[in-house]
């Protein structure tokens, strides 16, 4: 039960937080500390709603009240929560990928290279199916057969995440067996990305990283604005983006995929302050998609008077239409608001984004490491965590793994997060990062960044990027210094990407700690049994600690590995 | 005198209470992630059992504990009128538990001492009040001696 103390370290966020609590309007911080004290059954992963008998409890203080109406004691309560988390964000991964395989199998948009698309959208319907999709095979052949060894390696991809969704529906079973079907859920949401990777690539080309500008400086108020929230089909944003530009509408993204080649949608903002935008009064319309938009956009868009558009609507019509009716709208929207107070602050950070697999040679890489110029490879993920202030934990830990020489890849709005403070600035590189690191990244090219974004969650840069150094270093990725850090989660698509991560080989750090702390037997097989099966752990962290002693365990798990 | 008032309407069983009681005054860490481990188990001062109402310790003003205690652990407060357990001297003889009228007090064998609610008194504000999400738990004066049924009864020391 913690109230906040400092609600964000972006300036430019700060800056709206006193009108808003001047205007009396609620944001994200506002409705936190409204719901505290939060559920400790909950949070601790010690409740259970799976079905109408409950909801049940176990509780930690009341001997007639430990297990469940159908006998779930803690433990399995716990890895029940785990197992949910997962699944519901595997499914985040696959829903997108199936919103892009299905328009591209309608024949919306012209694919570049048509035979690879046909190729992958028929990958993706056998992976829905009983089939196993192709795109596993890209693993080392020792990774698959562990996987195998286990029984995590998934077959027929989404018949077995009905499996894994049924655990939670009863039958029996020990934690460790649960969390073996966890991970084989977060596998499928792995070929899931991965597919919708490769397929981004078939459909619009290959993307280049490109130095993008961050952060709400971006808005202006001389033409029409449209802001795309969320995950959507990638076919609809370049169309929205396409019409657009002939009619002179900017088009600008949070929490969405930047790159729309031959596009790109600036990050006005990441996930923490998604609301702020709006409060610039220089946005006419929104466009959301699903996942990571909040349900109060709808809300505070009333307030000044901007429309809003959800795409995931169950009737949507064709998409080049959709596109032109929702350009239209956001220009009629800009007369009608024509008397709506802007106040735009002029804060923006230029950064490079987009870098794929390819543009980063992994030889390189693997050469620094044997050399001992850099200590590790850190993977810094999630987004923002109303728990933890905005951006703060994730851009102290980058600050403090970049001096001591740890080669740092970032992924999704962590790289939002991180570009709004310069940390993909090529400019600020040497300022940024250790001797050893400096060197490295001036070897990989002139415009490496100190943090090397490897894309949205829309695409396994990540991914790729870990395979090329497995195949450069001719070691498992297991073997590699490697850690991955989710400073402010919040997403189960997180949850889902840390899951899969460990089942690399790759040490997890996550915060906030996971809904399974009321089951110590989870954690400890989230750690121990993690690393007997996989080389590595999930390290769930219940003690506060401040962004040194967080970077200091990073720097432990490591040193181990060397 | 402040006294703990339940609205049932309001209590929806959410157990909130006893689980934060048990973390702030049961146990030593006062953490949830560290107290919801403890052993022995922490043991809260609040009860909450199928009749939408957290039965807290009433603080009766003739109270059958104090006078059934043989040693003197059983006290009130003289500043506050608050009921509490001194729990250096308790025998764990457990007979302020057989003649409690809500049961509230309980034998606690770990702890060789009876468990009884305090209204913190110790604390600005009770924990349980704090936490509950439906305010069904209010802190509310009770005026010195006022009863129902209009007199005053020869208060327990």
């Amino acid at each position: 039960m913690d109230f906040i103390h400092r609600k964000t370290a972006d300036l430019a966020v700060e800056h709206f937080l006193k009108e808003a609590s001047e205007k009396e309007i609620s944001l994200a911080w506002d409705r936190y500390e409204g719901s505290l004290p939060q559920c400790g059954f909950c949070e601790t992963g010690l409740n259970c709603r799976d079905c109408l008998q409950g909801p049940c409890i176990s509780h930690p203080f009341r001997d007639e009240n430990k297990v469940g109406i159908c006998g779930k004691n803690k433990d399995i309560l716990g890895a029940h929560s785990f197992v949910r988390l997962v699944v519901q964000g595997a499914m985040g991964y696959l829903d997108q990928l199936a919103g892009f395989a299905w328009d591209v199998e309608a024949g919306e948009g012209s694919p570049k290279r048509k035979k690879e698309a046909e190729k992958i959208v028929a990958d993706t319907k056998a992976m829905f199916g009983d089939g196993a999709s192709e795109v596993m095979g890209k693993f080392p052949k020792t990774l698959i057969s562990d996987w195998k060894a286990k029984g995590v390696y998934p077959k027929g991809l989404a018949g077995e995440l009905f499996k894994v969704s049924q655990k939670l529906d009863g039958g029996v079973g020990n934690v460790e067996d649960l969390l073996l079907w966890a991970f084989k859920g977060a596998l499928i949401g792995c070929a899931a990305q991965m597919l919708q990777g490769r397929l981004k690539a078939a459909v619009f080309g290959d993307t280049a990283p490109k130095e993008l500008e961050v952060n709400l400086g971006v808005l202006h108020k001389e033409t029409p604005i449209i802001l795309l929230y969320g995950h959507f089909s990638p076919l609809l944003k370049q169309k929205i983006v396409e019409v657009a530009r002939g009619e002179k509408v900017g088009v600008l993204g949070v929490c969405t995929d930047p790159f729309v080649p031959p596009f790109s949608v600036a990050p006005v903002t990441n996930y923490g302050s998604q609301e702020i935008p709006m409060m610039t009064g220089a946005v006419d319309l929104i466009v959301t998609g699903d996942q990571c938009v909040n349900p109060s956009l709808a809300e505070l868009a009333k307030i000044w008077k901007i429309e809003v558009v959800p795409t995931e609507v169950l009737m949507r019509g064709d998409l080049t239409s959709f596109a032109k009716e929702i350009v239209e709208r956001a220009k009629q929207a800009f007369e009608a608001r024509s008397e709506v107070s802007t106040d735009i602050p002029k804060v923006k950070e230029s950064a490079v984004m987009g870098f794929s697999a390819k543009d980063i040679d992994a030889n390189k890489v693997v050469k620094a490491l044997a050399g001992g110029k850099i200590k590790g490879v850190a993977l810094l993920a999630g987004c923002n965590n109303v728990k933890f202030t905005q951006d703060q934990e994730i851009t102290s830990l980058a600050r403090e793994l970049l001096k001591k020489d740890v080669f740092c890849i970032s992924e999704g709005c962590a790289s939002v997060s991180l570009a709004k403070f310069g940390f993909l600035n090529p400019k600020q590189r040497d300022a940024h990062c250790g001797k050893g690191l400096s060197g490295l990244l001036s070897s990989l090219g002139k415009s490496v960044p100190a943090v090397v974004d490897l894309g949205s969650c829309e695409n396994s840069g990540v991914t790729d990027f870990l395979l090329s150094m497995a195949s450069a270093g001719k070691k498992q990725i297991r073997d590699f210094p490697m850690v991955a850090c989710f400073p402010e989660a919040n997403r189960t698509k997180a949850v889902a990407r840390a899951a899969w991560t460990v089942a690399m080989g790759i040490p997890t750090y996550f915060w906030p700690f996971l809904p399974v702390t009321g089951s110590q037997r989870t954690v400890a097989a989230l750690s121990g049994f993690c690393e007997e099966n996989f080389g590595a752990r999930l390290h769930v962290v219940t003690q506060k600690m401040e962004y040194k002693e967080k970077a200091d365990l990073l720097m432990k798990s490591l040193e181990k590995k060397e | 005198m402040k006294v703990i008032k339940v609205d049932p309407e309001k209590c929806t069983q959410c157990h909130t209470c006893d689980l934060w009681c048990g973390i702030e005054i049961g146990s030593e860490t006062k953490e949830l992630n560290d107290a919801i481990h403890d052993t022995p188990q922490p043991v809260p001062r609040v009860h909450v059992e199928g009749n939408n109402f957290p039965l807290h310790c009433r603080h009766c003003e003739v109270a059958p504990c104090i006078d059934a205690c043989p040693n003197g652990t059983m006290r009130r407060d003289p500043q506050t009128g608050l009921v509490y357990v001194y729990e250096p001297t308790c025998i764990a003889c457990w007979m302020c538990v057989m003649v409690c009228p809500f049961g509230i007090i309980a034998p606690s064998a770990s702890f060789h001492a009876a468990v009884k609610c305090d209204r913190c008194r110790n604390m600005d504000y009770p924990i349980c009040v704090d936490v509950c999400p439906t305010k069904a738990l209010v802190l509310e004066d009770r005026e010195e001696g006022a009863t129902w049924y209009g007199y005053a009864p020869k208060r327990s020391f």
